[in-house]
């Protein structure tokens, strides 16, 4: 009798606007269809005025497509939101905590092996969801798993903050073990490697520390961005990468940009990183960020609504890390109220930080403090000149015009002073493709965003 | 539709109904405001779905029509019109034209069509009690401090009205406190209804002073506040209010007589250095004429202060002093009867003449 009325529901939803559909139908139930008598539970007594004045011959309708007899239709109230008993911990029985406790304390034996390797075994490439952002790492770490030190050798892995950098190779190195038990793996931050270093040359022990390296199979290097200006670390590793590179060994580089954008990297390590090409992890599209957080969500065994999870997807434009820490925080809350996640959202509850939507900017805002920030006037900015400097600020203008404020072309170029539209929609597709690979603009383009909004 | 109408009315109207009128994205209309005329009948009408704001608007002249535009647009441009301006207001389609002297402008609405109804109180079954608007505020006030926020007990984010022994009386809990008033004596209808706070907020902000008299009316889940040229409908709270009148102690042994200023001025002494622990402090009656209160030692240091009373037995209990001191500022009277006992028992506040108000707090462990 109950599905009756999610047919019904459909039924309707077609019919009316979403707003209004969500607003009277959302929550509404079907309490008894006892002899023609139906009854409808509503959340108040305007939800009552508005379907029977309104909506009353489009319930009958549908119900009558649905074969339910109807004598008379009445309204109950009755919400639907009231607390569920969500907070299952309370409820949880002997069995499932007997369950729970056997798998912590499993965890906790295998987590022992992270002392050698420096692997975490919650890495893996099965909880690693994989996007159009990724798919590229992710192919060439798979056939460095069926064959390390072959074709992918080094992989140099790059990409911003909390994009899955590290969550990536720790999961190489985990299969790697997994499937060759005798294999020898060391995971390190290059800080690590580093302060291992001068540890080892300090007590008089550089040979052992170099032996140790060289009798891995392999070796994964993870921000490698920190080496900048440590020399001698740098020869070092050096030295060690090209014995494990003749002895065909795997090696792994994770940064968070290229060997030759890192300052003072050697020219020669900078050329070598990048042999078998780099690969890099983009901000993932709002389809992949979906689908981590319903993968997310399935590991963890919460129920999240899909709308909740577009919205949450829709609102974290920054990275996959604030991506979880949002959810896992709307998640936390909605357990503790008692609200599902979406009714939190819908309540307005939920505050993602989002300072790019916060305050918009005017156009002639953004085209001065971008001029400001290249130190230019506004004038010189939007001038005809083709001297380099000049000519870039006044793309970075334009990309953020229409990246922010989603002005049409022509508007851009009238606002930056260009004769054509199509010159402006090259100006945004070059700083689009520059911003791949050019992380100082990635940083200016950030640092003038914070200006605008700050 | 057209309308003729002074600036001071009609933006005293806007301002009161446009209140309720903001934030509901998912139904963007219930940011408009209906202006609705029929049969010479202005009426200004908005909604949160929780409630609905009526005001009937006196005008000069008019012609029947309905529109709806945003509210807030619409109040803020009529208040930023010279005063004594008379304004016009004539629709075509969803646009509403305003003039006034030089000024004149055009607001994009919508069709009313897409507002939603409001529910109306059936006047036959309805069950409908009058009272000064002064005594209404001021008991509202008084019973109001001791609501909740907590959404996850409905009961007691309202108000009870409830009739007892023939009296209506209002009362109200956050399970820590609670207070209650007699409104009304020797009513002939019997009510047991919660009304949301949120509502009971909305009615003491739109009443103004030259309405004397208010008219509350109770239908099976609605209630309709009606004073001046204003109507609140609201719904009811679907839950059942705690039976309070089991809570109110029938037997606190120790009753002592205080003047209200002197208490409320060494309360707030006392709740100087009670801040960290939670603001709790101890009331203390001591042979043969002191009452004492005094903080909980602790790292800013202590208070203890006394009062001049009778006392006819010693006794002391720990509380939060600003439960008591929003109790104080309910109570109307220079002298109040504080009243506690020896045994686990809630304290009982009252003035010392009018026996309406009750107000009563839960101890805490000492």
């Amino acid at each position: 009798m109950f599905d009756v009325w999610k047919n019904v529901l459909a039924e309707i939803e077609q019919q009316i606007s979403p707003a209004n559909y969500s607003t009277w139908f959302a929550e509404t139930s079907l309490l008894s269809t006892e002899d023609g008598e139906i009854k409808i539970g509503v959340k108040n007594s305007f939800h009552i005025k508005q379907l029977k004045t309104r909506y009353l011959d489009m319930i009958t309708t549908a119900l009558k497509n649905n074969n339910v007899p109807i004598k008379n239709i009445s309204f109950e109230i009755k919400s639907l939101s009231k607390p569920k008993t969500r907070s299952r911990e309370v409820f949880i029985s002997n069995e499932v905590l007997k369950n729970r406790l056997k798998k912590i304390q499993k965890t906790n034996k295998e987590s022992s092996a992270v002392q050698q390797t420096g692997l975490n075994n919650k890495y893996t490439l099965a909880n690693f969801v994989v996007g159009s952002n990724n798919d590229l790492a992710v192919s060439a770490a798979k056939s460095i798993i069926d064959a390390p030190g072959t074709r992918f050798n080094p992989f140099f892995l790059y990409g911003g903050p909390g994009l899955g950098k590290t969550h990536l190779v720790q999961a190489i190195g985990n299969e790697l073990i997994a499937r060759n038990p005798d294999f020898k793996i060391l995971y390190t931050p290059i800080a690590d490697f580093y302060s291992d270093f001068i540890d080892a040359v300090r007590n008089g022990k550089g040979k052992e520390f170099n032996r140790k390296f060289r009798k891995l199979d392999c070796l994964i290097i993870d921000d490698f961005q920190f080496i900048m200006n440590k020399e001698q670390s740098q020869e070092e590793f050096f030295n060690i990468f090209n014995d494990l590179y003749q002895l065909n060994k795997q090696i792994i580089v994770t940064s968070d940009r290229l060997p030759n954008q890192i300052k003072s990297v050697d020219e020669r390590l900078a050329s070598r990183l990048t042999w078998a090409g780099a690969f890099d992890l983009q901000l993932p599209k709002f389809e992949d960020k979906c689908a981590i957080l319903r993968t997310k969500a399935e590991l963890m065994g919460y129920e999240i609504e899909p709308e909740a999870i577009e919205y949450i997807a829709e609102n974290v434009n920054t990275n996959i890390r604030d991506l979880e820490s949002e959810f896992s925080t709307i998640i936390f809350t909605s357990e503790v109220r008692g609200l599902t996640p979406l009714e939190l959202i819908n309540k307005g509850s939920v505050n993602i930080n989002r300072p790019s939507k916060l305050r918009p900017a005017s156009s002639k805002q953004i085209v001065e403090k971008v001029a400001k920030y290249y130190n230019l006037s506004v004038k010189e900015m939007c001038s005809k000149s083709r001297v380099a400097n000049i000519k870039t600020a006044r793309q970075v203008a334009m990309f953020i015009l229409s990246k922010e404020l989603s002005l049409s072309t022509n508007k851009i170029a009238a606002e930056v002073g260009v004769q054509d539209h199509t010159t402006v929609m090259h100006g945004i597709k070059k700083i689009e493709n520059d911003l791949k690979l050019n992380f100082s603009l990635r940083d200016q383009i950030e640092e003038i965003k914070e200006k605008i909004y700050g | 539709m057209k309308i003729k109408v002074s600036q001071e009315k009609l933006s005293k109207a806007l301002n009161n109904v446009s209140r309720i009128a903001v934030g509901k994205v998912t139904l963007p209309i219930l940011n408009n405001v209906l202006i609705r005329v029929d049969k010479k009948k202005v009426s200004l009408i908005t909604t949160n779905l929780d409630l609905a704001i009526i005001d009937y608007l006196p005008v000069s002249s008019s012609e029947d029509g309905v529109i709806t535009v945003p509210a807030k647009l619409l109040a803020e441009f009529i208040n930023n019109l010279p005063k004594g301006e008379s304004i016009e207001f004539s629709t075509k389609d969803t646009k509403l034209t305003i003039s006034a002297g030089k000024y004149s402008s055009i607001i994009n609405g919508a069709l009313a069509d897409d507002f939603p109804e409001i529910p109306e109180i059936n006047e036959k079954n309805a069950i409908i009690y009058k009272i000064t608007t002064d005594e209404f505020k001021n008991s509202l006030n008084q019973v109001l401090i001791a609501s909740s926020n907590d959404l996850t007990r409905p009961a007691l984010t309202g108000v009870f009205f409830n009739t007892n022994d023939n009296t209506l009386a209002i009362a109200a809990t956050d399970g820590y406190r609670l207070a209650e008033k007699k409104l009304i004596d020797k009513v002939e209808s019997e009510v047991k209804a919660i009304v949301p706070s949120s509502s009971l907020q909305e009615v003491l902000r739109s009443i103004s002073d030259d309405a004397e008299e208010i008219e509350i009316a109770f239908n099976d889940d609605l209630v309709r506040f009606r004073f001046g040229e204003v109507e609140i409908i609201s719904k009811l709270i679907d839950a059942s209010f705690p039976d309070y009148q089991k809570l109110i102690p029938k037997d606190n042994n120790i009753s002592v007589k205080l003047n209200r200023e002197e208490l409320t001025r060494i309360t707030k002494l006392a709740a100087l250095f009670s801040r960290s622990v939670g603001g709790s402090i101890v009331c203390e009656t001591k042979s043969p004429d002191k009452f004492s209160v005094k903080s909980i030692a602790n790292e800013f240091g202590e208070n203890d202060s006394e009062l001049e009373a009778n006392i006819d037995k010693e006794g002391k209990i720990n509380l939060n002093s600003r439960f008591l001191l929003d109790a104080l500022n309910a109570l109307e009277e220079k002298e109040i009867i504080f009243s506690f006992s020896d045994r686990i028992a809630p304290i009982l506040l009252k003035n010392k003449k009018d026996p309406k108000y009750t107000h009563i707090i839960m101890p805490l462990n000492s």
